[in-house]
């Protein structure tokens, strides 16, 4: 099992949701207004005045197997529209209940 | 959920919602009537009292003052007027606008109830009678008749007033010009005086005998019969053998002292219509009845009532209030639907996309349509101020959707898909349309509390600007994403044909970002002489001020033009007549623009509520001139009416002519300059009148001066010797009836036919009473039957009548007024008060500017406190929304500019400063700070983002130039059609467009100079001193870690 937290401009939402549907990933968890900056290019989502825009996060846990094809998925996505940004990242899950 | 996402996750609930808001909308406008202007309440109240056989200085002294001094402690009057003419005082009271006129009656009624007692004991009570303007007719048709004519009065009151009068909302028809029929029983003076008769003996006996007595029921057998007699001529003929008495035993008819004549009354007025003899017949409206729904129902009912009239009799229209306010209405909706044309087209041109060109476009039927929905709630009409307020609006409703649409685009072209997109890009610019809109509301609602006249108009375009806005921003937020989620999307290829058709304006477009951001460049580095250059233009401008001509309201060509001529007082109608139609001859001639010319003259029948309330008399001609609509002849309605007066001066007959174009001065009629001259002493204030009409007659651009003291009229009066009159047991009450009796008439008893009832008179042939011997030997009879000559008790002298004494605020006044034509009102008020202070006034008199001037003064004051307030507001607006001092005031600086342009275009254009150029002006304030807003709301976000003053404010410029283009364009273009409007009532508007397109225009211009570069000066001094600060603080801290330890050691020393 790893988790994968995946970071978006808010528009992503619903494409990353298909995404997940799409790959059998039932279980996730929804933050629906963070804020952040990318560390090259990633222009800042702060909701304030100059950077109105806004990410949300997706923290969903499924199995290893799962894991490449859905960063591959991300990843194609994100190349196609660069500006909004999207990154994904991969952790271990070490015990659940 | 907010507004925009609801609206995008529910597309088919929010379109039904605008679309049955627009259903509610146009089901509304359907049931709108169509006004000139809003609905204004009347101001005035009159107060009339009689007091027969009191002079008019009498009256003056034992009427009109004390009811002045009463009636001048009733809260809000703002003047009061006399008239004090022979046997009655008017009082006149005006109102400030505004009150319940309910109320003040009431009031008014209150302390009449206080004074009455004191009133001399032969006044009659006072009567009040509010005055409005439904008094003026609101429709005269014309009667031409050949054989008819004699028979016309009841012909035109059988078939055509009745059936009028029926007509809903219709108040009175009355009928001038055809004189009702009277039986006159002229007697012979010789005569009645052999036979011992006098007319009084002849009138009884005639009331007596022509009447119908019932005798009550009686039984006869079974059945029960009524008994009656029935004495009530069947014929006017019977009349004539009427036994009057019996001399030497041998009966006497009245055939033998008078002859019985079935005829038209003596004198009455005539009525010519296209110089042929006829009738009018004048509507007037009920109260509050819309006069363009009553005109309708007279010209529908017209056709039918024509069928039933004889062959001879034909019905035309004189004047139609109506067709103005239909031809003006009409024009100024076509400058709406143009605005929504130009707006739509500009859009396009900056957007380059179809798809969003609707989407903004969709916005303004919307807004427009939902206001119609206050209109009928609130009972309001389409007039010009509506339909203005509507066409202000288009280039405004639009502005907020842009701003929508452009982010929404903005996200989508950054990869968002449509709906996300649209909920995100509007919920990033929410806040900032909100403020924006805001600065509109700030300026338009303060509108809605304008006091006065002017309030009045305004009221309705504040509300309907503010309803206006407020849809449009509710659908900027609502309507705009949803239909952005729905329609737009990211554009992959275009087609060629496009291509080959935008690519040259986005060329242009992109060149002229590119110079802008190279001209701000060097602006930016060039700071001081820009401001310099700015306010040098500035001065500049406000040197065009001394040129520009005040005015109230605009003169509107309505093609109604009204003339009255006087002979001198005591001419026959006979005379006047004549003169009448060798003028109607001339000016048909001279003027083919005429299509109908209708006069009447002489003195009005008691029953024609209309005539009765305009000067009437037979030396008194009154005209109505109706003229081809505007756009079918070259020369205007003022050229017209100078051209008149110019001929009219080749009439030495002629005592005095007055001719109005266009109705009422002050709203859209010719205007006037009054100088009111107060003063006691009627002979000084005549002299001052006189001397003043004969200076101002030299002024430029004065074509006819009135004067509103009448002239004394001559008159004979019997002057009875009361003892002789004693001597012989008479009091001056029967003498005075007697004569009366003899020459005015007595009225017998009724004639009854057909249901009609006609006046039997009773009087001494005309042939009898034609010189002053026959006055003096007419027979007085005392209670014995002695009869007693009029000369031998009294004599007849020539006197002349005082005329009526006005006053005004309790003071007697004479008013000069002088009709302009082509020049404005305030260089003629000037001219008029050098004049003034040139005279050298006696003693007690003063003479003071009124009328117009007066409101124009008092309107041109609330407008500027107004000005004033919404500056303010719109500053707290501002600062609010930048959350700063010094921003707002930055921005503030675009709107002397807006003033600079007003002045400039009215300059150029020629057009005077009036009411509505300063209504644009005042609008201008909150449009041209919204060209500043959008501007330095992107500069402060690029500094945000990191960038140095001068760059953020190079690269803001840049990207802002074509937002603030579009918008000041959409607004520009709405305004162009009022602008150059040349319709029916376009006079009334266009100092509106072009003051709003001049300021907006260069304001814009200097704007996206000026404000970038002043927003530099303080941005640097801002940071300096800033820097100050922190250098201070630092150096602060230097010295406070050196000093560290001995101040901490001081502290613990202490404790």
């Amino acid at each position: 099992m790893k988790s994968i937290l995946i970071t978006f401009d808010q528009a992503y939402y619903e494409r990353i949701l298909a995404v997940l549907d799409r790959q059998n990933c039932r279980g996730f968890t929804h933050w629906e207004q963070v804020q952040g900056r990318g560390s090259k290019t990633g222009e800042p989502h702060y909701g304030s005045h100059a950077w109105p825009s806004m990410n949300s996060a997706i923290i969903t846990i499924v199995d290893d197997a799962k894991v490449p094809t859905l960063l591959d998925i991300l990843h194609r996505m994100d190349k196609e529209t660069e500006q909004l940004g999207l990154r994904a990242f991969v952790w271990n899950i070490e015990q659940t209940v | 959920m907010s507004l925009y996402e609801g609206a995008v996750k529910k597309p088919i609930m929010t379109m039904l919602c605008f679309v049955g808001v627009a259903i509610f909308g146009l089901y509304s406008l359907s049931r709108l009537p169509i006004d000139l202007l809003p609905d204004i309440e009347s101001n005035m109240i009159m107060v009339m009292t009689s007091y027969p056989g009191a002079s008019a200085s009498d009256i003056e002294n034992n009427l009109s003052r004390p009811l002045e001094n009463t009636l001048n402690t009733v809260s809000n009057l703002k003047h009061i007027t006399s008239n004090s003419s022979e046997n009655s005082s008017l009082i006149i009271l005006e109102f400030e606008y505004g009150y319940d006129i309910d109320v003040l009656t009431n009031d008014v009624r209150d302390k009449l109830d206080m004074i009455t007692s004191v009133l001399p004991d032969g006044a009659q009570t006072p009567i009040i009678f509010k005055f409005s303007t439904d008094m003026i007719p609101i429709m005269m048709l014309s009667v031409q008749a050949q054989e008819s004519q004699a028979a016309l009065y009841k012909i035109l009151d059988d078939n055509v007033a009745n059936p009028l009068a029926r007509i809903s909302g219709v108040g009175s028809v009355s009928i001038a010009g055809a004189p009702q029929r009277e039986i006159d029983v002229y007697c012979d003076p010789n005569k009645l005086e052999a036979y011992n008769l006098t007319v009084e003996t002849i009138s009884s006996l005639i009331a007596a005998e022509n009447q119908n007595i019932p005798g009550g029921n009686f039984d006869i057998g079974n059945e029960t019969y009524a008994l009656r007699v029935e004495g009530e001529y069947a014929d006017s003929r019977q009349l004539n053998n009427l036994v009057v008495g019996t001399y030497n035993g041998a009966i006497v008819y009245l055939r033998d002292v008078a002859r019985v004549e079935d005829r038209l009354e003596e004198r009455a007025q005539e009525s010519y219509t296209n110089g042929v003899r006829g009738g009018m017949i004048v509507v007037q409206k009920q109260s509050g009845a819309n006069s363009v729904q009553i005109a309708n129902a007279v010209r529908e009912a017209l056709p039918a009532l024509q069928k039933n009239l004889p062959p001879d009799v034909q019905l035309g229209v004189i004047m139609d209030t109506s067709d103005n306010i239909k031809l003006t209405i009409s024009t100024l909706a076509e400058t709406v639907i143009l605005a929504i044309v130009f707006v739509i087209m500009v859009v396009f041109f900056f957007l380059g996309r179809w798809r969003a060109t609707v989407i903004i476009g969709l916005v303004i039927p919307f807004s427009l349509i939902a206001s119609f929905i206050y209109l009928a709630i609130t009972g309001g009409t389409i007039n010009i101020i509506s339909l203005s307020a509507l066409s202000i609006a288009i280039g405004m409703v639009v502005d907020d959707a842009i701003v929508v649409l452009e982010n929404v685009t903005n996200h989508i072209e950054r990869g968002a898909d449509p709906k996300q997109a649209a909920v995100h890009g509007t919920n990033e610019v929410a806040v900032s349309v909100i403020a924006s809109t805001m600065t509109i509301f700030a300026v338009f609602f303060p509108l809605t509390m304008v006091s006065g006249m002017t309030g009045v108009l305004f009221k309705q375009l504040g509300w309907m600007m503010c309803i206006i806005i407020f849809i449009s921003l509710v659908s900027s937020l609502a309507l705009t994403p949803m239909m952005c989620s729905q329609m737009l999307r990211l554009q992959k290829k275009q087609t060629r044909g496009f291509q080959a058709f935008y690519s040259p304006i986005r060329k242009m477009l992109d060149a002229l970002d590119h110079w802008y951001s190279r001209m701000l460049n060097s602006a930016v580095r060039h700071r001081l002489a820009v401001v310099i250059g700015c306010a040098a233009f500035f001065l500049i401008s406000l040197l065009c001020a001394r040129y520009i001509g005040t005015e109230f309201f605009p003169t509107q060509d309505s093609g109604n033009i009204s003339a009255t001529l006087e002979m001198p007082i005591g001419t026959r109608m006979e005379i006047s007549k004549d003169v009448a139609s060798r003028i109607t001859a001339q000016w048909r001639k001279e003027y083919p623009e005429i299509q109908v010319l209708n006069y009447r003259v002489g003195q009005a029948d008691a029953d024609n509520v209309f005539a009765s309330m305009s000067e009437n008399g037979p030396h008194i001609m009154t005209f109505q001139v109706r003229l081809s609509d505007k756009d079918e002849r070259k020369r205007s309605m003022t050229e017209i009416a100078d051209g008149m007066r110019a001929d009219l001066v080749a009439y030495p007959e002629l005592a005095k002519y007055q001719i109005t174009a266009g109705g009422n001065a002050g709203m859209g009629g010719q205007s006037t300059a009054d100088f009111e001259i107060y003063g006691y002493d009627m002979a000084a204030t005549d002299t001052v009148a006189q001397v003043l009409k004969r200076e101002l007659a030299a002024v430029k651009g004065v074509t006819e001066i009135n004067i509103s003291r009448g002239d004394y009229a001559p008159e004979y009066q019997v002057d009875f010797d009361r003892e002789k009159l004693a001597l012989h047991g008479l009091n001056l009450a029967t003498a005075g009836s007697y004569l009366r009796n003899r020459i005015n008439g007595s009225t017998a008893s009724q004639y009854r036919e057909d249901g009609d009832e006609y006046d039997i008179k009773v009087r001494y042939a005309p042939e009898f009473r034609t010189s002053l011997e026959d006055i003096e030997n007419i027979l007085l009879y005392n209670a014995l039957g002695e009869s007693i000559r009029v000369k031998e008790v009294g004599q007849v002298v020539e006197r002349f009548a005082p005329p009526t004494i006005e006053r005004k605020d309790r003071e007697r006044i004479v008013t000069v007024s002088a009709v302009l034509s082509d020049v404005p009102l305030s260089d003629v008020v000037e001219a008029g008060q050098k004049l003034i202070d040139d005279l050298d006034l006696p003693a007690g008199i003063s003479v003071q500017v009124a009328g117009t001037y007066e409101d124009q003064m008092e309107s041109f004051q609330d407008l500027a406190t107004l000005a004033l307030l919404i500056v303010v507001l719109v500053f707290i607006v501002m600062a609010a929304e930048f959350e700063s001092l010094t921003y707002p005031f930055v921005i503030m600086f675009s709107i002397p500019f807006a003033v600079s342009g007003v002045l400039i275009a009215l300059f150029f254009t020629g057009i005077t400063l009036n009411v509505m150029s300063l209504l644009g002006g005042i609008m201008l304030i909150g449009i041209v700070v919204k060209n500043g807003i959008v501007l330095i709301d992107f500069v402060n976000l690029c500094r945000e983002r990191g960038q140095s003053v001068i760059n953020a404010v190079i690269t803001g410029g840049k990207s802002r130039l074509r937002p603030v283009l579009m918008t000041t364009s959409t607004t520009v273009l709405g305004m162009i059609p009022l602008a150059i409007s040349q319709g029916q009532g376009a006079e009334m508007w266009r100092p509106l467009g072009v003051a709003v397109i001049g300021g907006l225009t260069i304001s814009t211009v200097l704007t996206l100079i000026l404000v970038p570069v002043l927003y530099c000066m303080f941005a640097g001094t801002g940071i300096k001193r800033q820097r100050r600060k922190l250098a201070k603080s630092r150096e602060l801290n230097a010295y406070y870690q050196e000093h560290k330890t001995e101040m901490t050691k001081q502290k613990i020393t202490r404790v």
